[in-house]
C-alpha cells in the first residue's frame, strides 16, 4: 500500500465508505514497500495492556513513523497520544550504547565480554559461599514471551532457585491469585467484544479513559449507540472516566471491600441469585482470616487447602448476614439504598451486566479478596461466559498477562498456569526442557517486595533488572534505595535510557526494545501479537534474550538454550508453546502470529481464536450440550469465597490526617523513562502534580498550582498543586502520579501488600498535607 | 551543578561526561530546553496581552512600558516587545510559556498606568482571547485518537473546553472525542496552545470575536 500520511487519512475515509458497502479494502500487510521509501511492519505498541496493532514505518535503518493499524481488530486504526509519538520513544539523545561498569563512583564503558563475565563471576561466587538462593533476576510486564521464557528456564531449570520475578507482581498478582483460587486457570473468560456488546458496565476503580485510552473510546462508542447502556464509576476520586459515566459513586479507599459485601447481602437476602447456575457450576469457601499486612520482614502467610473450608449455600448465606447496607455504609460512604440498588442492576435479569478493574482493586492490601467478591457478584448472578456479560480485569502492561502471567515469571510460577510447588507440574516443565525434575526447586522464591528487602537485610547478593525501574516504581522506596547505595548488593541494570535504577547499578548493560528485536506480546483480551525486527538497536545495544543466554552460557547453562541464531524467537516460542498445548491456553505456531493481527487463545485445532472461554458457544474445550464448563476447576466448580471485612494497614490519624493514593495517567507511561524523551509528551505534562479536594485545599490556604509538601511515615515530597483540573480527589484524600522521575513519590508509599498475592497497596497509605 | 551530588555519590557533571547516565530531565536541562521543534501558533497578526489588558487599540496608548507586569509574573509568562512601533509592550507568547492563571494576578496588580485593568480581579472573568481548534482536520481527537491533551491540561477543563463525544464511523466502533472550546468561559490563557503535541499547534488564541445578538436562545 504505502502510503503518506495524508492518503492515510484519506484511504480510511474510503475504507469506512467501503466497509458501509459491504466491501473489505486491501490493508497493508508486514513490510510493505513504499514508493517514499518507508517500508511500513505491523508491531502491537510497546505501552500499555489495551494492545493496539501499530504499523512501523521504517527508511533508512531508522523508524520515521508509526501509525495505527486499520487491520488492528482493538483499536482499529486508532491509538492514544502515546501511541502516536511511538516512533520517538527509542530516539531520545541519551540512549544507553554501551556496556557500563561501576569503578568506584565513576561508570565506565565496557566491552560485552567484559560485562558479562563480570556479572557471571558475581553470581558464581554468590552462588558457591550462600546457595542458589542469593542471586535473583528482576524482570517485567513488557518483556516478550520469548525474554521471559528464557528467564524462566535460565533461573528455575538452570541456576535452580525461584527468585524470579516480575514487575507485574505490582500490578496484576492479586487478579491472578483470584483467577487461580476461583476459576483454576488465571485470565478473562471474556474479552473486549463485550465492551460492546453489554449494556451495563460498573467499574471498580478503574480511570479507563486514561490508562486504557483507546478501550475506553470503544465503550463510550457502545453507549452513544445504545441509549440503555450505563456506566457507572466507583471510585475514590472523580476522573475523566466520570466525567463520562452515567453515575458516580463516591467510595471511601478500602471501602470496596465493605460495599461488595453489602451487594452479595442483598442479592442473597432478595434471592436475585440464578439458583441453577449456582447449584450447576459453584462450590463455597472460606479462606484464611485475619491476615497480615507484610510490613514486617519476611512475614509468612499462605493459603494452603488445609486452610480452606467448604461451605455450603446455606452456611455461605449465613455467613453474610452481617453485612448489612446500613453496615456498609458506613464502612465505604456509599449510602445503603445506593447498595441496595447496585444489588439490583447485578441481580436485574434484563441487563448485561460487566466488571472492569484495574490497580484500584488489585493495588490493595486486601486486592484478592476484592477480586474475589467482584467473581461472586457474577457467580451469583450467573452473569458471566456469555457475549457482553462477564468480568474483565484489565491489564496495564503490553504482556503482562502473554509474559508474566502466561509464561509464569513469578516466583512461584511455571508456564500455563503451573506452580514450583507441585511435582507434576515440575516434572512436566522438566520434560520439556530436557533437564532432570530435581533440577527446579520445589521453594517458593522471593517475591518483588521481599526480593528488595532481602537486599537490604544483605541476603540478597545479585540481582539482575531487566525492562523495569523498580527503584522508582517500588513502595517505601527510601529503604530499597538506601540499601542499593550501600552497595549490599551487586546489582546489574539493563534499559535503554539511564534511569533511577541505572543510578544505582553496578553494571548498566544497554538493551534493544520493541521492534529493534523480534518478540510476541499478549494483552489483556488473551491476544497474542507477534513482531518482527525493524531496525538495528544503536552503538552496542543488544536484546535482553541475548544477554540472558550469553550469561547462561558463562554460568555453564549454555546448554538448555540450544537455538539457531537465525529463528531463534521461532524456536523459544514454539518450545514454549508445547507448554499450552491441550491445557486450553493453546497458542498456535509461529507463523501463525507472523500473519494476523493476533490471535485471542485458546486457539482452537482449526486455527480461530477464542472469544470467550468455558462455554461450548465458543470454546473447543467444552463439549456440545455441556453449555457452560468451568473445566479448569477442581471438579468443574467454580469457587465462591466468604471474604469478610478487614480493615486497611494505615488509615489517617491526627498527624496523617489524608488519605495518598498514586496512579497513572493518559500522556506518560509508568515511570516516563521512554515518554519523557518525546519532546510533545513532556512538554504537555512536564511534572507530576498533586491533586486536591477544593474544600480541603482551601481550608490548608493551598491554591493552584502552590507547592505542597506531602510527607508520610516513610518519606516527604514537594508537588505542585493542582485543583479543579483533570481529576478530583474525594475530601479527605490526594492523589499524584509515578512518571516523574524527579519526584519520587513511592517514597511516600507503605510496602503492605495483600498476604495472598504479595501486591503492594500503591492507593493508601497516610499523610499530612502542608503549604510548602 | 557541579557541585550536586546524586544518590551514588557521582558529581552530575562527571556523570554525564563519563556514562551519560543522567535521567531524563537532568539530561533535557544539560542540553538546553530541547525546544526545536517548536511552532508558533498562526493567530493571524493577534497579540495576546497579559490578562486584564484593555481593548488592543487604548492598550498600546496607556501603556508605559514600564515592564512592572513581567517582573510581577512568577513564570516569566510576560515578555517585552524587542522592536516594531510597540516596541517595549508586553506580550505573551503562549506557545513558549503561556498564562498560568495566577488566582490573585499579580501582573494585573503591579501595573501602574490603567493598560491592566485594575477591576481585573477574578481569574474567570480574564478575556485575553479565545482558544480555537484552528485545523480540525489536523486535530488528532478529531481525526479519533485519544490525544485531547488541551482539554486536560485546560485550567477551566469542562467549562473553557469540553469533549464532545461522538460516533467515529472510520472504525465503526470507536469515539471521537472532540474537544470545543466555549467563549464565554475560555479566558485566553493559551496553556492549551502551549500543549498541543502538533508541531504547529492546531489550538490557538485568537482575538475574542463580538457575540453577535439575536432572539435565538439556544
Ligand atoms: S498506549 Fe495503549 S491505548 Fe495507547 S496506543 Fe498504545 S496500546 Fe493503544
Ligand atoms: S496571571 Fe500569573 S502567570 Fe498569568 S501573566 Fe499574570 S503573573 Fe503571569
Ligand atoms: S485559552 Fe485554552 S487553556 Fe486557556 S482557558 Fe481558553 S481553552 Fe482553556
Ligand atoms: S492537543 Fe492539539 S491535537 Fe490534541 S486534541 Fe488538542 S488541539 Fe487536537
Amino acid at each position: 500500500m504505502g502510503l503518506s500520511r495524508r492518503d492515510f487519512i484519506k484511504a480510511c475515509a474510503a475504507a469506512a465508505a467501503f466497509a458501509a458497502a459491504g466491501v473489505t479494502t486491501a490493508r497493508p500487510e508486514w513490510a510493505e514497500a513504499a514508493e517514499d521509501g518507508i517500508t511500513w511492519g505491523k508491531a502491537p505498541c510497546r505501552y500499555c495492556g489495551v494492545g493496539c496493532s501499530v504499523l512501523v514505518g521504517v527508511k533508512g535503518g531508522r523508524i520515521v513513523s508509526t501509525k495505527g493499524d486499520p487491520a488492528g481488530p482493538v483499536n482499529k486504526g486508532l491509538n492514544c497520544i502515546k501511541g502516536y509519538f511511538l516512533s520517538k520513544a527509542l530516539y531520545g539523545k541519551d540512549r544507553l550504547t554501551t556496556p557500563l561498569i561501576r569503578k568506584g563512583n565513576r561508570m565506565v564503558e565496557a566491552s560485552w565480554d567484559e560485562a558479562l563475565d563480570l556479572i557471571a563471576a558475581q553470581y558464581k561466587k554468590a552462588i558457591a559461599e550462600h546457595g542458589p538462593d542469593s542471586v535473583a533476576l528482576y524482570g517485567s510486564g513488557q518483556w516478550t514471551i520469548q525474554e521471559g521464557y528464557v528467564a524462566s528456564k535460565l533461573m528455575k531449570g538452570g541456576i535452580g532457585t525461584n527468585n524470579l520475578e516480575p514487575n507485574a507482581r505490582l500490578c496484576m498478582a492479586s487478579a491472578v491469585v483470584a483467577f487461580m483460587n476461583t476459576f483454576g486457570s488465571d485470565e478473562p473468560m471474556g474479552c473486549y467484544d463485550d465492551l460492546d456488546l453489554g449494556d451495563t458496565y460498573v467499574l471498580w476503580g478503574a480511570n479507563m479513559a486514561e490508562a486504557h485510552p483507546v478501550l475506553f473510546s470503544r465503550l463510550i462508542d457502545n453507549k452513544l449507540k445504545h441509549p440503555k447502556v450505563k456506566l457507572i464509576d466507583i471510585a475514590t476520586r472523580r476522573t475523566r472516566t466520570t466525567k463520562m459515566a452515567d453515575e458516580f459513586i463516591a467510595i471511601k479507599p478500602h471501602g470496596d471491600l465493605a460495599a461488595l459485601n453489602a451487594i452479595i447481602h442483598v442479592i442473597l437476602r432478595d434471592k436475585l441469585y440464578d439458583e441453577a447456575f449456582v447449584a450447576k457450576h459453584v462450590s463455597f469457601k472460606r479462606g484464611k482470616e485475619n491476615a497480615p499486612y507484610g510490613l514486617k520482614d519476611k512475614e509468612a502467610f499462605n493459603e494452603t487447602p488445609a486452610d480452606v473450608k467448604n461451605l455450603t449455600f446455606e452456611e455461605y448465606k449465613a455467613l453474610m448476614k452481617p453485612y448489612t447496607p446500613q453496615w456498609a455504609q458506613k464502612v465505604s460512604g456509599i449510602p445503603a439504598a445506593k447498595i441496595e440498588e447496585l444489588a439490583r442492576v447485578y441481580g436485574d435479569k434484563s441487563r448485561k451486566v460487566n466488571s472492569l478493574w484495574t490497580m484500584g482493586v488489585n493495588q490493595h492490601s486486601r486486592g484478592v479478596w476484592v477480586n474475589n467478591l467482584i467473581y461472586n457478584l457474577h457467580l451469583l448472578t450467573g452473569k458471566i461466559c456469555k457475549p457482553g456479560e462477564n468480568p474483565l480485569s484489565l491489564t496495564g502492561q503490553p504482556s503482562a498477562c502473554g509474559t508474566a502471567r502466561e509464561v509464569g515469571t513469578f516466583a512461584h510460577r511455571l508456564p500455563a498456569d503451573m506452580v514450583v510447588m507441585n511435582e507434576a507440574h515440575r516434572k512436566k516443565a522438566a520434560g520439556i526442557w530436557g533437564i532432570p525434575a530435581e533440577k527446579i526447586p520445589a521453594k517458593v522464591g522471593l517475591h518483588t517486595v521481599e526480593m528488595f528487602r532481602a537486599i537490604d537485610r544483605g541476603e540478597l547478593k545479585c540481582v539482575w533488572i531487566q525492562c523495569t525501574n523498580p527503584f522508582q516504581s517500588l513502595p517505601n522506596l527510601n529503604r530499597v534505595r538506601k540499601a542499593a547505595q550501600s552497595r549490599k548488593a551487586f546489582i546489574v541494570v539493563s534499559d535503554i535510557y539511564p534511569t533511577r535504577s541505572t543510578e544505582l547499578a553496578d553494571v548498566v548493560l544497554p538493551s534493544a526494545s520493541w521492534v529493534e528485536k523480534e518478540g510476541v506480546f499478549g494483552n489483556t483480551e488473551r491476544r497474542t501479537q507477534q513482531w518482527f525486527k525493524m531496525v538495528n538497536a544503536p552503538g552496542k545495544a543488544r536484546e535482553d534474550v541475548w544477554q540472558l543466554i550469553e550469561f547462561a552460557k558463562r554460568m555453564g547453562h549454555g546448554a538448555l538454550f540450544p537455538y539457531p541464531e537465525k529463528g531463534m524467537h521461532r524456536a523459544i516460542f514454539e518450545e514454549y508453546r508445547k507448554f499450552t498445548l491441550g491445557t486450553g491456553k493453546d497458542l498456535a505456531p509461529y507463523g501463525v502470529y507472523a500473519k494476523v493481527r493476533g490471535l485471542r487463545w485458546p486457539v482452537k485445532a482449526n486455527g480461530t481464536e477464542t472469544r470467550w472461554r468455558y462455554t461450548e458457544a465458543d470454546d473447543e474445550h467444552v463439549a456440545k450440550g455441556e453449555g457452560i464448563k468451568f473445566y479448569k476447576a477442581p471438579n468443574n466448580k467454580v469457587s465462591v469465597w466468604f471474604r469478610p471485612y478487614e480493615p486497611p494497614a494505615e488509615v489517617p490519624d491526627r498527624n496523617y490526617p489524608f488519605w495518598f493514593c498514586t496512579g497513572r495517567l493518559l500522556e506518560h507511561w509508568h515511570t516516563g523513562t521512554m515518554t519523557g524523551r518525546v519532546p510533545e509528551l513532556r512538554r504537555a505534562v512536564s511534572q507530576a502534580t498533586v491533586e486536591l479536594h477544593p474544600e480541603d485545599a482551601k481550608r490548608l490556604g493551598i491554591r493552584n498550582r502552590d507547592q505542597v509538601r506531602i510527607t508520610s511515615r516513610r518519606g516527604s515530597i514537594v508537588l505542585t498543586a493542582e485543583i479543579g483540573g483533570r481529576g478530583t480527589p474525594e475530601r479527605g484524600s490526594v492523589f499524584t502520579t509515578f512518571f516523574d522521575e524527579k519526584k519520587l513519590v513511592n517514597e511516600i508509599c507503605i510496602d503492605a501488600f495483600d498476604p495472598l498475592s504479595k501486591e503492594p497497596d500503591f492507593k493508601k497509605c497516610a499523610v499530612k498535607v502542608q503549604k510548602a | 551543578m557541579t557541585k550536586e551530588r546524586d544518590d551514588s555519590g557521582i558529581s552530575r557533571r562527571r556523570f554525564l561526561k563519563e556514562g551519560a547516565l543522567a535521567p531524563f530531565a537532568l539530561a533535557l536541562a544539560a542540553a538546553g530546553g530541547g525546544t526545536v521543534y517548536l511552532r508558533p501558533g498562526e493567530a493571524h497578526g493577534f497579540v495576546l496581552r497579559p490578562p486584564g489588558a484593555i481593548v488592543a487599540r487604548r492598550f498600546l496608548a496607556a501603556c508605559v512600558r514600564c515592564g512592572k507586569c513581567a517582573q510581577a509574573c512568577p513564570y516569566h509568562s510576560i515578555r517585552l516587545q524587542d522592536r516594531g512601533v510597540g516596541i517595549g509592550t508586553p506580550y505573551i507568547a503562549a506557545r513558549h510559556t503561556p498564562c498560568y492563571l495566577c488566582p490573585d494576578l499579580p501582573c494585573v496588580k503591579a501595573c501602574p498606568s490603567g493598560a491592566l485593568d485594575q477591576k481585573t480581579t477574578e481569574v474567570e472573568k480574564v478575556r485575553m482571547g479565545t482558544a480555537q481548534i484552528v485545523d480540525r482536520e489536523g486535530c488528532l481527537s478529531i481525526r479519533g485518537l485519544r490525544c485531547e491533551v488541551c482539554y486536560r491540561q485546560c485550567p477551566l477543563i469542562d467549562q473553557a473546553i469540553t469533549l464532545e463525544p461522538r460516533h467515529n464511523p472510520r472504525t465503526g466502533e470507536h469515539t471521537i472525542m472532540e474537544p470545543v472550546v466555549h467563549r464565554e468561559k475560555c479566558v485566553g490563557c493559551g496553556v492549551c496552545e502551549n500543549a498541543c503535541v502538533l508541531p504547529k499547534p492546531v489550538i490557538v488564541v485568537r482575538e475574542t470575536v463580538e457575540v453577535q445578538r439575536d432572539s435565538y436562545d439556544f
